[in-house]
């Protein structure tokens, strides 16, 4: 785990263990121990974000190319900042979304190949997107 | 202990409004006043009142500045009344409704508080054992008489428009896709095939006009602890609709628990549709069901979407939003994908 990761998830445990049962009774309690689950969680993904973004860039480059669209590949982030990462994800998207239109009105098998490879790829992803769940206690509410 | 009246200035707001407005004047006093978790779509209060005399439970529910749902408070109040009454459903009694800020900083509702429960939380559904199955049973019957009560002659239809029943499933769809397409914060491959699936495959048409409770859920009832519902809660995103969009959304796979056998993590699968038929007169349709199942988690990633936005612009900062926006927001992009992905070949693992 990265410094900054370690930090949050200290963080984030000190409110859930510490903080929330000073507040027991008060709204603020609540606030405080999703607080602490949310930034432990942000701990856990702030190691894995900008591999997780680069991944999602560098497949969607390939499927993107594997559709013709030639402009694709050209697109980088300006810096592996989170932020740059992001952006370059987001233009990448759009265009894999007006690919994936053009291939469910396209009958032929080529398009429903690569329209297979891209639901892979989206699945893929939004597997790896996911959060571990947070360790809820008994009496949160959720 | 935290003070009994949390909120001393609202407590009086309050009181002054209640004894103006619907004790007829009678002396009012907040004697307790807290404010409850969750509930981000609006401020919710427990409150304790002595109204000339007699003590009283109120829930008083007022509009914050942003909310994770933009609805009508004036719906949710008409829900429940819509609802009240009907034999066997565990509904608080609607007390009263106003639009105006002026009174209390905010549009509000009262109605009675229902002691003597506890909410659930979705992502801890094993805390209800070893009552599962008991609630299970009430939480599909109670959900199968709210689509039995009659929408047409319901407090509710005086509200709102009644959708052709052939099409409710493109009035939500245009709404949900039109929440996503305002408030998304970045591109969303997922969301948009899922909506493009659901409009070239459209369900079969409504086999009635029902109320839709519409956020009815494992979380949204409190329980005795010994095996009863004792409240349905959460009527903000009431309409009038099918009855399987409720179905759908209760047992959306992010409301089981990771219970895949379960239905809403509570009941085998048979056993929970047979109770829901049985009580709402409808019949199960695979169609009619596959399709609003896919349409739930659409409807779960708007909400979602819609929070994380409202958090991003600080116009509410309550961290179930950062919550909703992130976690939430990622397990029904899941869920999407794995329902879709085999549709277009992809295996997907078990």
């Amino acid at each position: 785990m990265s410094h900054i990761g370690m930090i949050l998830t200290r963080l984030g445990r000190q409110l859930v263990t510490e903080i929330t049962p000073a507040l027991e009774g008060h709204y603020a309690g609540g606030k405080a121990n999703l607080a602490g689950l949310v930034i432990s969680m942000a701990g856990e993904a702030w190691d894995g974000a900008a591999d997780q973004l680069s991944r999602e860039i560098d497949g969607m480059k390939v499927l993107l190319a594997k559709g013709g669209d030639t402009q694709a590949a050209t697109i980088a982030p300006a810096s592996l900042k989170l932020s740059d990462l992001q952006t370059a994800r987001d233009e990448l998207a759009e265009r894999l979304i007006a690919l994936q239109v053009a291939l469910e009105s396209d009958a032929s098998p080529e398009a429903a190949a690569l329209n297979m490879q891209i639901w892979a790829f989206l699945l893929a992803g939004a597997g790896a997107r996911m959060p571990s769940p947070p360790e809820f206690q008994p009496t949160d509410e959720g | 202990m935290p003070e009994a009246v949390q909120y001393p200035e609202l407590a009086a707001q309050l009181a002054a409004y209640y004894s103006a407005k619907i004790a007829n004047g009678a002396p009012v006093k907040v004697t307790a006043m807290t404010r409850i978790p969750g509930g981000a779509s609006r401020e919710t209060y427990s409150v304790d009142a002595e109204i000339d005399g007699t003590s009283r439970g109120l829930i008083l529910r007022r509009d914050p500045a942003a909310s994770l749902i933009d609805t009508d408070r004036a719906v949710e109040f008409a829900a429940i009344g819509s609802v009240y009454g009907h034999s066997g459903l565990p509904v608080p009694e609607a007390i009263a409704l106003e639009t105006d800020p002026e009174p209390l900083g905010g549009a509000f509702f009262l109605m009675s508080r229902i002691d003597g429960g506890t909410p659930l939380n979705p992502f801890r559904i094993q805390d209800i054992d070893p009552h599962r199955a008991s609630i299970g049973q009430q939480f599909f019957r109670h959900l199968g008489m709210i689509s039995a009560v009659e929408a047409e002659k319901s407090a509710l239809a005086g509200l709102i428009d009644l959708p052709d029943p052939a099409l409710c499933w493109q009035r939500e769809l245009d709404y949900w896709a039109g929440e996503i397409a305002k408030d998304q914060a970045h591109p969303e491959p997922i969301a948009e095939a899922a909506i493009r699936w659901l409009r070239a495959n459209p369900p079969p048409p409504a086999q009635r006009l029902s109320v839709v409770h519409g956020d009815y859920r494992s979380g949204n009832f409190l329980h005795d602890g010994a095996g009863n519902i004792t409240a349905i809660l959460d009527w903000e995103m009431a309409h009038i609709g099918d009855p399987y969009e409720d179905l759908a959304w209760a047992t959306d796979p992010l409301w089981c628990g990771g219970e895949k056998t379960l239905a809403a993590g509570f009941l085998p699968w048979p056993d929970a549709i047979a109770i829901w038929q049985e009580s709402s007169g409808c019949r199960f349709d695979p169609a009619a069901f596959e399709w609003w199942s896919i349409f739930s988690s659409v409807k779960g990633l708007a909400i979602w979407i819609s929070a994380a936005k409202a958090y991003a612009e600080g116009e509410n900062d309550d961290p179930i939003l950062a919550w909703s926006g992130w976690f939430t927001h990622a397990a029904h992009d899941l869920i999407l994908a794995s329902r879709l992905a085999p549709k277009f070949g992809v295996e997907v693992p078990a």
